[in-house]
């Protein structure tokens, strides 16, 4: 069995409520749940447009609730991360008091026993509330809505966005000629494969010929030079997203390794200031300590394992206006 | 929508199906679009235009699809396009273009490694996004639900859903099934699909072309595809009207097939559906097994079409397949494939 990489990636979603959602997140900051009138009937959750026929509908808010009657429900014995509770609980179809459609959330009921449809059930709010579904905690059995903790009141102004941010750990097998490109990066040696199809030759272990489809592994290996020329090359300035650990203008070359048709592309460059890097130096590689060591297994998430960027290596410059267009 | 340009189905291949494999993606693409594609007598270089199913949130990496295009061989550049959706529905972009005319031969695919992450905390970023992703709405959830709907309008029971999983699965007791506890109440372990990593490509052609590639091609004489609202809040649970509209478009009440693959990946989805289709006891209802016994995320669709084909290819008349996206049963695409003598 392959070795098994691991990461986690948080998405950070921040979403623009508009009028109907953004009215009803700011009514569960006031303990008030809001449906909207679609013809005779009142939707639960609100919906700016008709479920059925896509008519838009007369943003006619009207107040439900809180307390609603279970309609259907199912156990949850082993909750997940992402669930409103740890322990075990329901969710269900809870119609509120005068809405015609049910509103999925939690129950918390101890035990599936107590679960029944025709449950009358009311909410428990969080005592902080941002206007978010997650507002209330849970429904519990009974007509007596709760607080959980101190009730801060509600929010200072309308609520006109909402963030959710999920977490996922993934777990990818990584290819056996990917970590032999790692194993070889130890003795500073740049690895390659040759298909034996069409003669080119691909850096780092991808393990097949994307233009000839047949796969690739040991016995097509060969060396790669460790120097080359940039032929390309982009000054990043880095924008503040959530996981940016950049906050000065950095370069990312393109790499064109000597003796071969080979571009390392997205390179970084070291012990140069950005603005002192030019189409046509020379480089040489730069090979991490085996104390500078990540989990990643060195630069660029680690495909070339101990690999971490390219300096000067003081040739003079190669002059050649074709070079800007090779890339890839 | 019915053609009247023939298009038919001329090969098609999954790879191994399996709990967990150490092939990338790419790899297992590569492997399923070879296997597709040999036994007509074509290379890469024969394929005008390929159509790629799979996602990114599955995979754990954005633009994962751009690593796909690997294993398609495309150099020099090649008439191409992806779809996050089942690999049906890549089938259904290829169709309509070979429809236009100019082209022969078209690959589609689906790929997905759902042992990458856990499918609980995947799935609940694709519901709604206001009220129920942040509840970490998961779809045994909401497939429980279903089942509690289904069974409360009488066209399933505990016991015909254990009947249903020990015929896809072709092993387990009814009677020791039904002892098990509950993973959701009303759902077993045995109503639920196990996780399966996959990837399956298909070949289609037009008329002519597919007859000189194989004897008995398998024709699309319809393909529909129907969407309901995003929020099961909204939705009879115990019906499923785009199912239906579908099935009237591609005029399935009077043309009665032999057999149906249909994507129901839980045991009560499967008697739902042959409940809304109307298929009678003579129709053979997933005999491939179905999303029960196998269920690679984003080619499971895509296979329920290739079983079809078979049908076809081993003589059959005419064979009808589904594919389903979202919780519930919410879009679904039927999709009719006939011979000629
Ligand atoms: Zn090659």
């Amino acid at each position: 069995m392959a070795r098994l990489v691991e990461s986690t990636i948080t998405f950070p979603y921040r979403r623009s409520l508009g009028p109907v959602v953004g009215a009803f997140m700011t009514a569960l900051t006031e303990m008030r749940i809001l449906g909207t009138r679609s013809g005779d009937a009142v939707l639960v959750p609100p919906m700016e447009w008709d479920p059925r026929t896509g008519a838009e509908l007369g943003n006619d808010l009207v107040e439900v609730g809180p307390s609603g009657t279970v309609e259907s429900w199912t156990w949850v014995p082993n909750p997940s991360a992402q669930h409103p509770l740890a322990q075990p609980f329901a969710f269900a179809f809870i119609r509120l008091d005068g809405a015609t459609t049910p509103l999925l959330h939690a129950v918390d009921a101890g035990s599936p026993n107590a679960m029944s449809v025709g449950a009358r059930v009311a909410p428990r709010w969080r005592g902080e509330r941002v206007g978010a579904i997650t507002d209330i905690v849970c429904f519990v059995l009974g007509e007596s809505a709760e607080i959980e903790g101190t009730d801060a009141g509600p929010a200072s102004e309308p609520v006109t966005r909402m963030d959710y941010e999920a977490s996922i750990t993934y777990r990818n097998p990584v290819p056996v000629s990917a970590d032999r490109v790692i194993e070889a990066s130890q003795e500073h040696r740049l690895l390659g494969q040759k298909c034996p199809v069409c003669e080119r030759v691909y850096a780092g272990g991808r393990g097949y010929c994307p233009i000839d489809a047949v796969e690739l592994g040991e016995g097509h290996e060969v060396d790669l030079s460790d120097v080359g020329t940039i032929t390309n090359f982009s000054i990043v300035t880095p924008v503040q997203y959530p996981g940016q650990t950049e906050t000065e203008p950095f370069v990312r070359a393109f790499v064109l390794l000597d003796g071969s048709d080979v571009i390392l592309s997205y390179q970084p460059v070291i012990e140069l200031p950005a603005t002192d890097v030019r189409v046509g130096q020379r480089v040489v590689a730069v090979w991490a300590s085996p104390a500078e060591d990540s989990d990643e297994g060195g630069a660029m998430g680690g495909t070339y394992g101990r690999l971490i960027g390219w300096m000067p290596n003081g040739e003079p410059d190669i002059d050649d206006p074709d070079l800007v267009n090779r890339i890839f | 929508m019915t053609t009247s340009t023939d298009i038919a189905i001329v090969g098609w291949a999954h790879t191994p199906l399996v709990r967990h494999t150490d092939q990338s993606e790419t790899q297992m693409l590569l492997h399923a679009i070879t296997d597709a594609i040999t036994p007509l007598g074509l290379t890469r270089a024969d394929i005008d235009f390929t159509c790629l199913g799979s996602c990114d949130y599955i995979t754990g990496q954005a633009f994962s699809f751009v690593s796909n295009l690997d294993a398609i061989g495309a150099w020099p550049p090649k008439r191409d396009s992806h779809v996050e959706m089942d690999g049906a529905w890549a089938l259904y972009e290829a169709w309509l273009r070979l429809q236009e005319g100019d082209i022969e031969i078209a690959v589609v695919t689906g790929s997905g490694r759902s042992s990458t992450g856990d499918p609980a905390l995947i799935y609940p970023m694709e519901m709604d996004p206001y009220f129920l992703a942040p509840l970490g709405a998961d779809p045994l959830t909401f497939a429980a639900l279903q089942a509690r709907a289904v069974i409360d309008a009488g066209i399933a029971t505990e016991r015909s859903m254990a009947e249903t999983a020990v015929r896809a699965r072709g092993k387990g007791d009814v009677d020791e099934l039904l002892g098990e506890e509950y993973l959701r109440t009303p759902l077993r372990r045995h109503d639920v699909p196990p996780i399966t990593d996959g990837a399956a490509a298909m070949v289609i052609a037009t008329g002519d072309r597919a007859r000189q590639l194989v004897e008995r091609p398998a024709y699309i004489t319809g393909m529909d595809h129907r969407t309901e609202c995003h929020n099961p809040s909204f939705r009879a649970l115990d019906d499923s009207p785009s199912v239906r509209i579908a099935a009237d478009a591609l005029g399935l009440r009077n043309t009665p097939v032999e057999i149906a693959e249909l994507q129901t990946a839980f045991t009560h989805e499967e008697l739902l559906l042959r409940h809304v289709l109307d298929l009678g006891d003579d129709v053979a209802v997933n005999p491939s097994g179905g999303p029960l016994r196998a269920n690679p995320i984003m080619a499971s669709g895509l296979c329920r079409i290739g079983y079809a084909a078979d049908h076809i290819f081993g003589g059959g008349t005419r064979a009808l397949a589904h594919s389903t996206s979202g919780p519930c049963l919410q879009q679904n695409l039927l999709c009719l494939v006939e011979g000629r003598s």
